[in-house]
């Protein structure tokens, strides 16, 4: 019997409302106009994040009339449900479990909030057990699809035989700051999209062929990094805070962690086969891949996913798994490694063997 | 050899003053470079793009990546601004010169 948990299936689910990146450069410039004499380096600015579009919660003519924070949350928990809701459907049926065996349900966000948190609308949209044992986890930002995973992972040892579902909703365009011009601000709606995604895992006990296990997780903390990345809570929402220092946190860091993690397995960077890591931002993926130290090729299905979707926060991390699950690539024995880092600032790593 | 540049006219130095003030008052940078100092020494590059965003903004002018080049030092950058501006809205640091330096 397998001590580990499996990730048995990944799903990705977007809302129906695909703008490009061009057509979005078009809509803010009106906004941008107000304040910036020169529109066009804001333009570049958006660019220069290399997404090509983003799926967003709500046509774009709807989001000028969300004018204040209740406003945007209230949309984040309608629309939040219908796409979480779809994800975790998707994620059941690719893995053949019904909703009735679910026994945990781990819920990660954080761009809006709710109480009863918003998996409690999916227990009952989905039909889920009353057993289930409700995890929603706030704060950890674009870490939380991997520390949500570990998470589940961790109580998935403990209880061997149970099913658990990871899911990460994220509606980055509802904590636009309209009214924010500073640069930092320009890059984030630039670069965050929306979406959700669902992770079905599987105790050690319910053994299951061909699927990856994840056989060790390691959080890193970085101390005294608060100031690097987070929200700033503000009478109109969430502002992003945004240090131009992540890379260089990322750079002078995640190499080390990175080895050390898979030294404690008895393994080396050139053994693992698939690196699965947190989109980020250009900037940061660069810095990701330096730090590692691996070639170019190694993160095209984290830069395709930035391309497609932009950087969708705690889930973008798992559209890369879901990506590498759906293609069918891995073989047994292969090794991976999925990675990111978040708000704290801390670092999520995850080794996973097929 | 590079040629030594010219000291800052009046003009010019109201001018990087007042890009210092718009540093520290409207972006809160708090490192104050030298006039003769690389600016990307001083600051990171969400600071020097905030600032070159708000250099354009309040003197209405554009800045190309080819000036951008050639810009190391805020003396070259409040050169740059001074002859590429329109007397507009060059009056108020020019003025502002006057009462600092009479």
């Amino acid at each position: 019997m397998h001590t580990h948990p499996a990730v048995v299936s990944a799903s990705r689910a977007l809302p129906p409302h695909f703008i490009d990146q061009e057509t979005l450069i078009a809509a803010l410039s009106a906004y941008w106009g107000k304040q910036h004499f020169n529109v066009e380096r804001l333009a570049d600015i958006h660019r220069a994040t290399r997404v090509g579009g983003r799926h967003l919660a709500l046509p774009l003519a709807e989001y000028p009339g969300l004018d204040t924070f209740r406003k945007c949350n209230d949309a984040f928990v309608r629309v939040g449900a219908e796409v979480g809701e779809a994800a975790v459907r998707a994620a059941l049926d690719r893995a053949g479990i019904a909703p009735a065996d679910v026994d945990h349900l781990f819920f990660v966000t954080v761009t809006g909030i709710s109480t009863p948190s918003l998996d409690a609308k999916l227990v009952n949209r989905l039909g889920l057990p009353a057993r289930v044992k409700r995890t929603p986890i706030f704060g950890l930002g674009c870490m939380a699809g991997a520390a949500g995973l570990a998470r589940a992972s961790d109580a998935l040892r403990a209880f061997p035989g149970e099913v658990a579902v990871l899911l990460s909703v994220e509606l980055c365009s509802l904590t636009l700051q309209r009214e924010d011009m500073s640069v930092a601000n320009v890059i984030a709606s630039g670069l965050f999209g929306d979406g959700a995604a669902a992770v079905v895992l599987e105790g050690g006990a319910r053994a299951r062929a061909g699927a990856p296990r994840i056989e060790a997780t390691r959080s890193v903390f970085y101390p005294d990094t608060e100031w690097v990345m987070g929200w700033d809570v503000v009478d109109t929402g969430f502002k992003v805070l945004l240090s131009p220092k992540v890379p260089e946190v990322i750079e002078a860091n995640v190499g080390g962690d990175v080895d050390r993690f898979l030294a404690d397995h008895g393994l080396a960077k050139g053994d693992v086969r698939h690196w699965i890591a947190h989109t980020g931002g250009p900037k940061v993926l660069e810095a990701f891949r330096r730090a590692v130290g691996l070639p170019e090729a190694a993160l095209e299905r984290s830069w395709r996913s930035l391309r497609e979707v932009g950087n969708l926060s705690s889930a973008s991390v798992l559209f890369v798994l879901a990506d590498l699950l759906d293609a069918g690539e891995a073989r047994p024995g292969d090794v991976g490694l999925l990675a990111a880092m978040g708000p704290g600032f801390s670092a999520e790593l995850l080794l996973l063997r097929w | 050899m590079n040629p030594v540049p010219s000291p800052l006219t009046d003009l010019e130095a109201a001018v990087a003053r007042e890009i210092l003030r718009i540093a520290r008052e409207d972006l809160a940078i708090a490192a104050e470079p030298a006039p003769d100092e690389p600016l990307a020494g001083r600051l990171d590059s969400l600071q020097l793009l905030s600032l070159v965003v708000a250099v354009e903004d309040r003197f209405r002018v554009i800045l190309s990546d080819e000036d951008a080049r050639a810009t190391r030092s805020l003396e070259d950058l409040a050169r740059l601004v001074a002859e590429r501006a329109s007397p507009d809205r060059l009056a108020g640091p020019a003025d502002s010169a006057g009462q600092a330096a009479p």
